[in-house]
């Protein structure tokens, strides 16, 4: 059930109360937390945390921690599968749920007593209607099937109009049944932000800070930066922060009376290159994926139109490849507008280079953007572990760099996710290099070699998403051709050698980018299930999946065949794959 | 010379750090109260000469005196200053030393102990309806409770109002201060200060 009110059907519900939070590993689960761990320390309501990676993990830790526990909070996690289901909770258990994984599994929707969602009304448009998906009905369904036994055929003979027109409707609802269900569920899609409803909760009750502001802005970039949601999307929802974080900012008098030693937030545009203020503004051009996809970095005439770039601008190639931090203060304070004003020579649009975001400045420290800090956590989220730790390890280490008084952890982690990000741009660059980037028909596919170094970094499921969409973008502005922009990609990555298992993930094409729908969650299942592949749907993205790498051919083989057919029947694939048939002969 | 040995003892008090307990240096003390005998004696004697008739030994026994007195002074330091250690540890780790302290402490030190201990439960069991643990909270604490993440898996976990919880590592608890402070002494839990 949708909870209207989340102050008095939610918050009030759980005073008093223990809580059991569940999280799953993503950032913008993560500040979501973090801000009901303030909200609760504030009314001294008593909570456990419990990071969680996928279904199976979700399980486990409910039924170990569940005792005495009536309230359940999940964050990120159980929208969409049949949470009642899965868990077989007592009667009086309760679930709350705050996830921003779409589509909602419809008994998560029509359970009005133990399963509350808290989410955004107007997101929750699409939903089928209670009379489609169920039938109240049940014991019309056994009397149709003693009837079915045969044992009173004159009764049956007596009824047999009746009786075959009610077998009619139904077997049409049923049709209808699955029509509906299968177009609601075919695409996995992103609603709003854990961490913005959850601080939206917080601003509602009057609790709201400027910490839990900037919990907030991190959320909504997590979605940004892992492409879940649109560029609208998230204007729209910086939009809304950005009155939030104007309101906070705001001091009379003279800007100095601050204290330094408070949390600045602002909102600027802010240039789309990746963590440019804690590296070279050259490795940094080279390293984001749309300006190294628009010069073409990986190869000799995209280099040298690089530096054509940074000549016209007047940067002295010395001084682009010095920490931007050291950079001249003259040169380094008109970056932003020079490159702004340059750009577009290169065939960018304004938009693809800069984007609304915000900046926390907290002591003297260098200013962090509000994509570092995602990135810097993901990648502390994400680290590649020692066999004797734990995953959950580095969920804390993750929680712990959100404190702003971390400063040195930060750093860390930001250089963390340089590493990651630089392993991320090899591993891109090898593809083309060795172009094992491969046309299958219907969809693009690449595996990353076995035994390589980036491997074992590239492994984790929010990193495989930026390495696919870099590696989308990267073939198709190498191809030129405009068929690539109607193609999704598959990618895989070995995940564990001993086991012969790999990681295996699928985006949609280019020119959906808009819809930010994925349609692999539905096909990847189909294709497990008729070839019988050892795969493990564990991830709350349905468009990741483990799978035995020796499965790795039929599996692909179904893959094909299956995005073939419904090319070809033009079914509910259609929406995707009908503009491929324009493009293709 | 005259009290040298009890300067010692004094000397060696002052060495030892604080918040440790260094052995107790029976040999020693054994050694001024021996020097305290003699010197007694002799006074005895000169005394009991003075008496007797013969003059002119007042000023030695003034001296004695005084090198007594001193004695008599650092002794009394010494063991005041010991047993105030030994109070201060008892509000530190509660009513069972460690081993390694209780074996730098006398026969008579440890029965003072004891006794220490009995008058203190006493005390704080007569405060309020049902007794209030004065050593708890040393200083007077921020907060009721304390966010709590778990180092080790230590199995489940009964809190006061009878809710049971599991404790494994890496899970992250909101718990009632004074229930887990022991729990983080022991190292299981680590708490989480923002």
């Amino acid at each position: 059930m949708l909870v209207k009110d989340p102050k008095k059907e939610f918050y009030d519900k759980i005073q008093h109360q223990r809580v059991l939070i569940l999280v799953t590993f993503d950032v913008d689960a993560l500040c979501a937390c973090n801000i009901l761990q303030y909200l609760f320390q504030c009314d001294q309501v008593l909570y456990t945390v419990v990071p969680v990676t996928g279904k199976q993990d979700l399980e486990n830790s409910f039924l170990e921690n569940s005792e005495g526990i009536k309230h359940i909070l999940m964050l990120n996690c159980g929208a969409t599968i049949d949470i009642i289901e899965l868990l077989q909770p007592d009667d009086d258990v309760c679930f709350y749920i705050c996830d921003s994984h779409r589509p909602v599994d419809v008994h998560n929707v029509y359970n009005g007593v133990q399963v509350k969602l808290l989410m955004k009304d107007e997101e929750m448009r699409d939903i089928p209607d209670y009379d489609d998906v169920f039938r109240d009905d049940e014991d019309d369904e056994s009397d149709a099937e003693s009837n079915d036994e045969g044992e009173q055929l004159s009764k049956r003979k007596r009824y047999s109009d009746e009786y075959i027109l009610k077998r009619r409707e139904r077997r049409q609802w049923e049709e209808n049944r699955n029509k509906t269900l299968f177009e609601y569920t075919q695409f996995s899609s992103f609603g709003s932000s854990a961490a913005l409803l959850m601080f939206e909760i917080a601003w509602r009750m009057s609790k709201d800070t400027n910490d839990l502001v900037w919990l907030g802005i991190i959320g909504v970039t997590d979605q940004l930066v892992h492409y879940r949601i649109s560029r609208e999307k998230y204007i729209e929802d910086v939009m809304t922060l950005q009155s939030h974080v104007s309101r906070h900012n705001f001091k009379e008098g003279p800007e100095n009376n601050q204290p330094i030693n408070s949390l600045k937030i602002s909102f600027e545009d802010e240039l789309q290159l990746t963590l440019y203020r804690h590296w070279s503004l050259f490795e940094s051009i080279c390293k984001s994926v749309t300006t190294a996809c628009k010069f073409k970095v990986w190869s000799m005439k995209g280099r040298k139109r690089l530096h054509e770039f940074l000549a016209e601008m007047g940067l002295p190639l010395i001084q682009c490849q010095q920490k931007y931090s050291a950079m001249e203060p003259s040169l380094r304070n008109n970056v932003k507008e020079l490159i702004q004003k340059h750009i577009e020579k290169y065939g960018f649009a304004p938009e693809d280079i800069v984007i609304p975001s915000f900046n926390a400045q907290y002591g003297y420290r260098n200013k962090l953007c509000a994509s570092d800090v995602v990135l810097a956590c993901c990648a502390l989220l994400e680290s590649p572990q020692e066999k004797s730790q734990n995953a959950t390890d580095s969920f804390f280490q993750a929680m712990d760099i959100l404190n702003r008084k971390n400063t040195k952890e930060m750093e860390e982690a930001l250089n963390m996710a340089k590493k990651q990000i630089g392993a991320l741009a090899s591993q891109v660059q090898t593809f083309l290099d060795m172009q094992q980037v491969m046309s299958a028909g219907p969809f693009l596919y690449a595996f990353v070699q076995e035994g390589t170094l980036e491997a074992k970094c590239l492994s984790k499921p929010q990193c495989l998403q930026r390495l696919a969409r870099f590696t989308l973008e990267a073939y198709s502005a190498e191809r030129r051709s405009k068929k690539t922009q109607y193609l999704p990609l598959v990618l895989g990555v070995p995940l564990d050698a001993e086991q012969q298992t790999s990681l295996v993930i699928g985006i949609p094409p280019l020119n959906l980018d808009d819809e930010r729908k994925n349609f692999f969650g539905k096909a990847f299942e189909q294709a497990a299930v008729t070839t019988n592949s050892r795969t493990l749907h564990n991830y709350f993205d349905n468009y990741i999946l483990q799978m035995n790498t020796e499965d790795r051919g039929k599996f692909f083989d179904a893959l094909i065949n299956l995005l073939q057919v419904s090319l070809s029947l033009s079914l509910s694939l259609s929406l995707s794959l009908s503009a491929f048939i324009c493009a293709s002969p | 010379m005259l009290a040298s040995k009890a300067f010692e003892l004094i000397k060696e008090l002052s060495r030892g750090n604080s918040g440790s307990l260094s052995p107790y240096n029976e040999d020693c003390i054994r050694q001024v109260l021996d020097e305290m005998k003699s010197l007694y004696e002799q006074n005895q004697k000169d005394v009991s000469d003075t008496v007797a008739g013969e003059t002119g030994l007042f000023s030695g026994v003034q001296v004695r005196h005084a090198a007594l007195e001193r004695n008599k002074r650092c002794l009394l330091t010494y063991l005041y200053k010991r047993l105030q250690i030994i109070q201060e540890m008892r509000w530190e780790f509660g009513s069972v030393l460690p081993m390694d302290i209780r074996y730098n402490m006398c026969e008579q030190e440890i029965s003072w102990f004891n006794r220490y201990n009995k008058m203190l439960a006493v005390y704080m069991r007569s405060i309020g309806d049902s007794g209030l643990d004065l050593t708890q909270d040393m200083q007077p604490p921020k907060s009721l409770y304390i966010e709590v993440r778990c180092l080790k898996d230590h199995g489940e976990f009964e809190t006061q109002d009878g809710n049971i919880i599991v404790l494994k590592r890496n899970n992250q608890h909101f718990l009632l201060r004074s229930e887990c402070e022991h729990l983080i002494r022991q190292g299981v839990l680590e708490h989480v200060t923002n």
